[in-house]
Parts: C-alpha cells; structure tokens; sequence
C-alpha cells in the first residue's frame, strides 16, 4: 500500500472502530425514524378518544351530526341550560370538549359554534369539528330545500390543491419536499461540521503529541493533510451509507409494526371509505405517503454525497489550517468563528429558498461555494427540472465546488505546512498571512 | 568510491522570515559512528534535524546523504527519535508500530517480524496489545525508541534520547546505541547530557547562535579546551604547600582528604611550568599523585557557547 493509502487507512479505521462511530451508525437512524414517527405521531393528534358534550339549541342536529367512536358525541339534557351543562362539563372528567351550537347557527350563515376545552385541542381535531358541524348544516338545507341527497353527494366535493411543475408533472408537492430540502440541508451542515472539525481535532492531536514530525520525516505535508481528510472524509461517507441503510431497513420493519393501519396507504383508503361521504385524511399517512412515494430518494442521496464531499474538502482543508496553527483546541475559536458563519447563514436563508427556489437570491447562494452544499440540497429536493433548480445549476455549483476546494487545499496547506512544525505558540492572523506570503 | 562519510553538509543556510535558524553550515559525520549534535536552546540543532530528515528545505547549500544529494528515497535509511516524543495515545502499541514502519517502507509481516524481535530485547512483548495512554512515560519512550530502529536505518537521529528514562532503563538504551553502532549505523545523537556524550560519542559539533563553532573527536575537542591545571595529591602540611613556591601558580581547588593527606587542583599561570613547580614543592611535602587535568565536555560546551 502507498504510504498515502496507509494514512488513509489509518484515519479511516481507528475513527470507524471508535465505540461512538458504532453508536452514532445506530443511534442516528434511530433518532431519524423516531423523529418521524413523532411527527406523524403529533399530526394525527394524542388522543384516541373524545368525549364530546354537545349543547344543540335548536334540537335540529341530533339525528345529522356525524358520530364516531373517535370523536363520541353526548347530547347534553335538554332540560338544562348552557350555564348549568357548563357546569356539568366541568365537573365530569370523562368529558373532553364541549361544543355549543347556538339556536340559530342551521339557519344562518353568521352565528359561531363554540368548543369549549378542559386541554386545547389540535388542529386535527378543530378541523373535524368544524366539519362535522358544516356537513351536518349542509345535510339539514339539502332535505330543508328537497334536495335528492345523491345529487348533493355528486356535488360534494373536497380539493386538494396540487401544485404542479408544468414542465414535469410528476413534481408536485414542492412545499413538502422543501421541508425534507431542509432536513437534508441541516444533515449536510452538521456533516460538514462534525468531520471537518474531526479533521482539525486529528491535525491538533499529531501536532500536540509530535507525531507529526515523524510522520511528516516519510510524507510530504500535503500529502499528510490530503490523506488525513479523506480519510475522515470517508468516515462521514461511511456514516452516512449505514444511516440510510438502516434508516430503509428499519423503515421497512419497524414502522409498519407500530403503525400498521397508517402505514399502508391501502388500508388507510378502505378504512376511510367515502361511505361517509367527506372525511378528514389522516395526516400521518399523508406524510408517510409523501416520504415513501414521492421523494426522489437516489438524486438525493446522490447529490447529497456530492455535496458533502464538496463541502466538507472546502472546510476541511480550512479546518485543518486551523489545527496546524493552534496548539491547543481551545484556541481555535477566534479561527472557527469566520467559517461556521456563512454555513450558518446559508441554513437561516433555507427558508426564503424555500419561498421561492428560482430567485437571484437562491441561485447565488447554491452556487457560492461556502453556501452552495447547503442551499443547494434543497433546491435539488424541490425538484430538478425548471421549478426549483436545473441541470446546468447543479453543474455549475458543483464546478464552483472544485475549483473553490482545489483553491483553499492550496491555502490551508501554505499555513499547514509553517503552522505544524511551530510550537509553543498560537498563530495570530498576522503571522498567517505571513506564511501564505513566504 | 563509496564515500567516507555518511552525512556531508555544505554552506548551509536557512532563515524563517527574517531570522537566521543556521548560517553557513559545514559538517561531516563519518559512517558508523556516533556523533554528539550540541549546543544551547535555540542554536539551530532542531532546524539542522529537520532538513537532514528533510521535513524543512535549506534556503541555500547541500546535504549529502552516503555520497549522493539527499532525496526523499533517502528517508527509509533515516530513522528519527524527536525530542517531544509522540505517539497517538489511543492506538494500540503493535498497530502503531508497524504503521510507523510502515511509512518507513517495510512490508506488514517485515514489521511484524522485527518488532517480536524488538519486544523481546527490550522486555516489551506484553505491550502489544495496550493503548499508548495505558504505558507509563518510559515505556512509551521504549516503544518510540523501537519504532525508530525497527526499519534498519542507516543513519538514527536520536534527539535526547535518555531524557525521562530510569538509570535501568536509559542503561539499557545507552548500550542499543552502542550496540546498533557495532552493527554500521551512523548515529546523530543531540543531547543536553554531556556525561551520556562523554560515555558513548566518538565524534561531536557545537552550534551555537545558528553557526558550527567546533567539531572534532571527543578526546580533541577536550583538548583544544585544555588549561595548564593539575591535580596534585599530596602528604604534609597545607601551609607548607602554599608557600612553597611563590607566583606563577593559584590555587583553584584545596581538599583535605584525610588528616596528613590533601588534594589540590591548581592552575599555572604564564610560562611557569609543572617542572619547576615540583622543583619548588618536593622538599616540602611528599607528592603523592599528580596529573594533568583535562576538561569534561561539559566544561568544553560551557567554555565554547559562552566565550569563556
């Protein structure tokens, strides 16, 4: 083996066998596939039950009102008034919401239901009382006015909107693909960061324990530099495969088990049925629908691979300046200060991206290199085609990539080269600007 | 003709913005010998090191390496024991050795075979499987010591190489110096403890403030420092002793070994010679011993870096 591919080897294997690589491979996925759950978790609401007490002034909705065994509704006695079944409400524990439905809200369009609560409802669950309510208004005027019932179902309708790239219409849901933009964006950044700071960590640590010299007695500088980054380079790559890997295993094992019913979009529809005519789509399956189905999962892992290599050689080498010229972590901070800005800058300008993927603005920033990785994943998750971001884009930031790399390699191995054989003393940013001049 | 010497370096300079780190370097170190690399703090010795391992590049002049302008086939001939020792804590012994040797071009089961040999010799088989971070300080200098010698160099570079280590243990790696010398390698040993140069050196230089000022064999460089001084043990009365002979001569030492016994270490001063100092003390005292006194090297290293 070259003595490169020895260096390498070494980064790469004493860093893979570490007990935390091997916990973070598991844990990560983990923490991915918990996340999501969560979130479908969330948005399909805590509670499996509602005991709803309804005050129905005008007796009119008891027999057209919606009932289910999620959301159970109980007429409130008729003989009691709103204040005294307040009371009631209150005092019985079983009871979670309250809906009041003033004398006249059949008959008019102005008045306003009520839902009084002991624990704030979801949205989810708002939603489905506020349809209930209109779908029981609409049946009472489809029989009031003599309407055939089935010509009211063939009006009936529910849209979704689908926000469709004319160019390429199998790009919808752009919005949503925006937010897994974001999620690998935020992957990207903390990629970036965690193994360009390993990298500066490895430089300090030969640096420190003067190993260094020895090494640097059979490698030239650069070499040592180059090797150390791919090495951890690697690493990351490594990382991420298991991440993915498992993350689909575990997806493919885990979730159908916890959430059976929500996870096969087959069962959901039959579940749902349009025998009740309008339904509220459960949200969570929406969401798993939407991440299984409709993301372009090998562009992005692709690009993603791309993009982070391209990142992290641009900081990396940076970051391994910044070892070479401390001798001790705690002084890199003044150093590290400079490059985790535009990173930064670049996850807080994700969201106007996401606003709108084809302005000046997101071009710019997925093509200038110290942003480009982290913008442009979400561009490319929005969709490649005209709607968010094209081909010669991608291209483009990627050459940006190369050349911006190929350039700070060259820097940080101007300040390596001096600042790993001075000891003793921290660099000033004078003195560094001294050596890339010598 | 293969060359005599196995490092020759010629009008060498080298600067770091500004400040001269050496100036106007010659030096040869013969095959086979060990050669004391010495001077002050900051005389240039690392600077010097570090080009012959070819870490750094001289601004100006050449080194040659066995004859030949040294080049970077040269750096597996060359094996190189740092001052600040190092090695990465949390690789294991046996790892990190064969990936030193590694990088010093020998084969994975070359490596291994030397370092069981090694290991044995230096009572290290044990270590193998233990972190760095788990040996204690002079352990550790044992396993750098064997992972700079595991590759065969022709030259070693042994930059303090006793520093920290017990007398058991700096005994036993005084006598692998010597040892690998038997067996042809040419060793650059730069150290502060001049008894160890004294001990094992054939061969020594002094830097001081980037410039060679001497080089020579131990036993001529003693003697371009030699006083006219002399230890003379005598019987008698101390009195008697110094006034004997009055001028020419002072005393610089005056010891009272026991009650009739004393010994003294003098100095002769201008022409005054041995002949007519004993000329002037015989008939006084009984002399028991006399000799010319010859100085340590680390009179001759305090004497030469400070212009005494």
């Amino acid at each position: 083996m070259s003595k490169i591919g020895l260096i390498i080897s070494r980064e790469y294997i004493t860093r893979v066998r570490k007990k935390s690589f091997i916990l973070m491979s598991f844990l990560g996925p983990l923490l991915i596939v918990g996340f999501v759950l969560l979130t479908a978790y969330l948005s399909s609401g805590e509670k499996e039950k509602y005991e709803i007490l309804v005050v129905d002034e005008s007796h009119l909705f008891d027999s057209i009102l919606r009932n289910s065994t999620k959301y159970h509704l109980q007429w409130a006695p008729k003989d009691k008034s709103y204040s005294e079944v307040q009371e009631l409400f209150k005092e019985d524990a079983e009871l979670d919401l309250l809906v009041y439905l003033p004398i006249n809200l059949i008959k008019t369009n102005f008045m306003t239901a009520k839902c009084l609560y002991k624990d704030i409802p979801s949205t989810g669950v708002q939603k489905h009382l506020s349809g209930i309510i209109n779908e029981a208004i609409e049946l009472y005027r489809v029989s009031y006015n003599k309407i055939d019932i089935n010509t009211y179902k063939s009006i009936k309708t529910r849209i979704n909107l689908d926000v469709v790239d004319i160019e390429n219409e199998a790009n919808k849901n752009i919005q949503r693909k925006a937010f897994i933009g974001i999620a690998f964006s935020m992957f990207i950044y903390l990629f970036i960061f965690i193994y360009s700071v390993q990298v500066m960590r490895g430089v300090i640590e030969e640096k420190t324990n003067r190993i260094v010299e020895i090494i640097i007695s059979s490698v030239s500088t650069f070499e040592l530099m180059m090797a150390k980054i791919i090495g951890v380079g690697l690493v990351g790559i490594t990382q991420f495969i298991i991440w993915t890997s498992v993350t689909f295993i575990m997806s493919l094992t885990i979730l159908p088990q916890i959430i059976p019913d929500k996870y096969n979009p087959a069962s959901q529809i039959e579940s749902d049925k349009i025998s009740e005519n309008i339904t509220l789509i459960d949200p969570s399956n929406e969401i798993l629908q939407f991440i299984i189905y409709e993301i372009q999962w090998p562009y992005l892992i692709l690009f993603f691979i791309l993009f982070f290599l391209g990142g992290y050689f641009l900081y990396s080498g940076l970051m391994a300046a910044i070892g070479a010229a401390v001798d001790e972590e705690a002084d890199t901070q003044q150093f590290l200060l400079p490059l985790t800005i535009p990173m930064v800058f670049a996850l807080m300008m994700a969201g106007k991206v996401i606003d709108d993927p084809s302005s000046s603005l997101s071009f710019w920033l997925s093509e200038i290199p110290f942003t480009s990785p982290i913008i442009m994943i979400v561009r490319i998750a929005m969709g490649i085609g005209d709607s968010s971001v094209e081909v010669w884009e991608i291209i483009l930031s990627l050459f940006l990539l190369i050349i911006a790399f190929i350039f700070t390699t060259w820097l940080s191995s101007k300040i390596y080269r001096k600042g790993i054989l001075s000891f003793g003393k921290k660099a000033s940013y004078s003195e560094i600007i001294k050596w890339l001049r010598s | 003709m293969p060359s005599r010497n196995i490092i020759e370096i010629e009008n060498l300079h080298k600067s770091y913005s500004g400040f001269k780190a050496l100036n106007n370097i010659h030096l040869s170190i013969e095959k086979s010998k060990i050669f004391g690399l010495l001077g002050p703090n900051g005389a240039g010795k690392t600077t010097l090191i570090r080009i012959i391992n070819q870490i750094l590049t001289p601004d100006v002049g050449t080194v040659k390496f066995d004859g030949e302008i040294l080049s970077r086939k040269h750096i597996h001939h060359i094996g190189y024991l740092p001052e600040e020792r190092g090695l990465y804590k949390k690789m294991k012994v046996g790892e990190q050795a064969i990936y030193l040797a590694q990088l010093k071009g020998l084969s994975k089961k070359e490596a291994k075979e030397k370092l069981n040999y090694w290991f044995e010799k230096l009572g290290a088989t044990n270590w193998w499987n233990k972190k760095i971070e788990d040996l204690s300080k002079g352990m550790a200098q044992k396993v750098q010591f064997i992972t700079t010698v595991l590759h065969d160099p022709k030259v070693l570079i042994l930059d303090e190489p006793l520093s920290g280590l017990d007398p058991v243990n700096s005994l036993m790696i005084k006598n692998e110096i010597l040892e690998l010398k038997k067996r042809k390698t040419s060793i650059i040993l730069s150290t502060h403890d001049m008894n160890s140069v004294e001990e094992i050196c054939d061969e020594a230089a002094i830097i001081n403030h980037s410039e060679k000022i001497m080089q020579g064999g131990i036993q001529e460089l003693k003697e371009k420092y030699q006083e006219n001084s002399w230890t003379i043990k005598y019987r008698g009365n101390q009195m008697s002793f110094t006034n004997a002979v009055w001028g020419g001569w002072e005393i610089i030492t005056h010891k009272k070994i026991n009650e009739n016994t004393n010994k003294a270490e003098i100095r002769l001063l201008n022409q005054f010679t041995i002949n007519q100092f004993i000329k002037g003390i015989v008939d006084h005292v009984e002399i028991v011993d006399i000799n010319l006194k010859t100085p340590t090297i680390q009179e001759v290293f305090i004497k030469a870096t400070t212009n005494e």
